[in-house]
């Protein structure tokens, strides 16, 4: 299960002597961030040129300036402190490096100044194109600079149990069918029962019941598997 | 051991851990930290070989992953941070780069002087550089006699310039920098752009007769900036050409080791784009005499000159 070539989660080894998993994000996710964070720095130069038109030719200049600062320094800035922009962290999205620690100052000026690379021609088409043929969707910029974008994640809630019985199922099952028969009951409530019942039935068989009893049957079977209320 | 047991035994130890990771917790992580997240780490081992749930393993793998980013985090990135990365290592780099310098810097300034050798023999060859409406415009700004030189120049409109020169000038450098990626056309084509460019126009200049307003406007400046821009171009060149030539590297790997050694480059060449842009919007336009700017330039120059030859020679 852990090396499933299912997902494309990748297993980082640690000096800890475990590996750590980390789940790295695609174009569709990244789009959106960086479509967010484009939102907020229109928003931002309108107001500043907006505040300086007053100031007449001096405030052309700090225009500019505020341009070339908004430009270039917003994402390095904001990832420097943090490792998140405002429309990353909104997708719930990191930058991190190669090993899973959080990136240094200057793999995140490396991976930003990098931006027109992938900007080439337009629309970041060859960075999307960069992404699109490697596992970890690196852009040209994530590759230069050892980085890459990852999903963070909220620890979910251990799917509680209590409320149901232990059942001691009459047939022997393997470990791996056995986790199979776990991870059923603590994705059931992401299910609607109508799945809940379709997935139950592959087992009809072997637990003489069908349908809502079914998927009943194969929740308190988990909780005997895990060890509860025996 | 059965899951439920194994997470009633070490529940409030990770209920512990997680309260000191998370971002509401604003005190120094106590001195067992890094036991403490080995134990976790431990534990998510014992989790996953014993093959408890997807669930309980994937809350421990996200300990891991906080806990992991607390124990090791780096450097904060501040101004200071920047500035000392560039101190410390901008004259290594020099070292470290010096043939992709010296043939940026030959490239820039060599072929600026074949261009303002042939426009200055054939004047007429400035029109295969730059369009009639263009040099209009830079005759009128170095006339001696014309409104720009004849005019006073205020502190408003000196503010203008200098958004204009950051905006331009370090927005040209870090182009370059990023279109070296391209196989190090980005960087290529700009800087021999320029070249031309700059040769051209001080030829033509010079033909017309302006050269006293023209370079005693430019040597100040153009010391740190002409420099810092072929600088900007020696940095993507050299991820361009391990891009290409990746040698016994993995293209990957390569790329990524030819970002780290340009790095202080392109710091070093936005310091330098600063310095000239303030230069040039508040010292090269001043009303005094040209001698005092000739020879402020040279000092620049001489300057620019000592760091990159002790840069390149010897690295310090």
């Amino acid at each position: 299960m852990q090396n499933s070539k299912l997902d494309n989660k990748l297993f980082i080894k640690l000096p800890e002597g475990v590996s750590v998993n980390l789940l790295p994000a695609g174009i569709a996710i990244r789009t959106c961030a960086y479509l967010y964070d484009f939102a907020i720095r229109l928003a931002l130069m309108l107001i500043l040129s907006l505040c300086f038109k007053f100031l007449g030719t001096a405030g052309e200049g700090l225009i500019l300036i505020s341009f070339f600062l908004i430009s270039w320094g917003y994402y390095i800035i904001f990832e420097a402190k943090t490792g998140t922009t405002p429309g990353k962290k909104k997708f719930h999205l990191q930058v991190i490096q190669d090993n899973g620690l959080p990136a240094s100052l200057s793999q995140i000026i490396t991976r930003n100044l990098l931006r027109p690379a992938d900007a080439f021609p337009f629309a970041y088409c060859l960075g999307i194109f960069t992404m699109a043929f490697n596992k970890h969707f690196k852009r040209i910029g994530d590759w230069a600079s050892g980085t890459m974008v990852v999903h963070v994640k909220v620890a979910n809630k251990e799917y509680d149990f209590t409320e149901q019985q232990a059942y001691v199922p009459q047939f022997q099952l393997s470990t791996e069918e056995q986790q199979v028969v776990i991870a059923f009951a603590e994705r059931a409530p992401e299910l609607s029962e109508p799945r809940q019942a379709e997935l139950a039935n592959i087992l009809q068989k072997q637990l003489a019941e069908k349908d809502v009893h079914a998927a009943e049957k194969l929740k308190k079977m988990a909780r005997f598997y895990i060890g509860q209320g025996i | 051991m059965k899951q439920s047991q194994f997470v009633k035994l070490n529940q409030s130890r990770w209920q512990n851990f997680e309260d000191l990771c998370s971002s509401d917790n604003k005190q120094a992580l106590p001195a067992n930290f890094g036991q403490l997240y080995r134990q976790i780490c431990n534990d998510l081992a014992i989790a996953r070989s014993r093959h408890y749930s997807p669930s309980l393993i994937d809350k421990l793998n996200v300990f891991v992953a906080t806990g992991q980013k607390h124990l090791y985090q780096g450097e904060k990135a501040s101004m200071t941070s920047l500035y000392s990365l560039f101190k410390q290592n901008f004259m290594a780099s020099l070292y470290l780069n010096r043939y992709y310098l010296w043939i940026a810097l030959l490239a820039f300034y060599g072929l600026a002087l074949v261009v303002y050798l042939w426009v200055l023999i054939s004047p007429d060859a400035v029109y295969h550089f730059l369009d009639v409406q263009s040099l209009n415009q830079i005759e009128q700004m170095y006339d001696p006699a014309g409104k720009v030189q004849q005019d006073e120049r205020g502190a408003d409109s000196n503010v203008l310039m200098f958004g204009v020169y950051i905006y331009n000038n370090i927005g040209i450098a870090f182009q370059m920098f990023g279109g070296g990626a391209l196989f190090g056309f980005g960087a290529l084509l700009p800087l021999l752009f320029n070249s031309f460019y700059f040769g051209a126009v001080s030829a033509h200049i010079v033909h017309l007769g302006y050269q006293e307003t023209f370079f005693s406007f430019v040597i100040t400046h153009g010391s740190f900036e002409l420099t810092a821009i072929a600088v900007a171009g020696a940095a993507g060149c050299k991820i361009g050409f391990n891009l290409l030539n990746p040698g016994q590297y993995s293209r990957g790997f390569a790329v990524k080791q030819a970002g780290k050694a340009v790095l202080p480059l392109i710091v070093g060449a936005f310091i330098m784009l600063m310095l000239a842009a303030v230069i040039e919007a508040f010292w090269s336009p001043l009303d005094i005499p040209n001698i005092f700017k000739y020879v402020v330039g040279t000092l620049c120059w001489l300057y620019v000159i000592r760091i990159f030859y002790r840069g390149t020679r010897y690295g310090h």
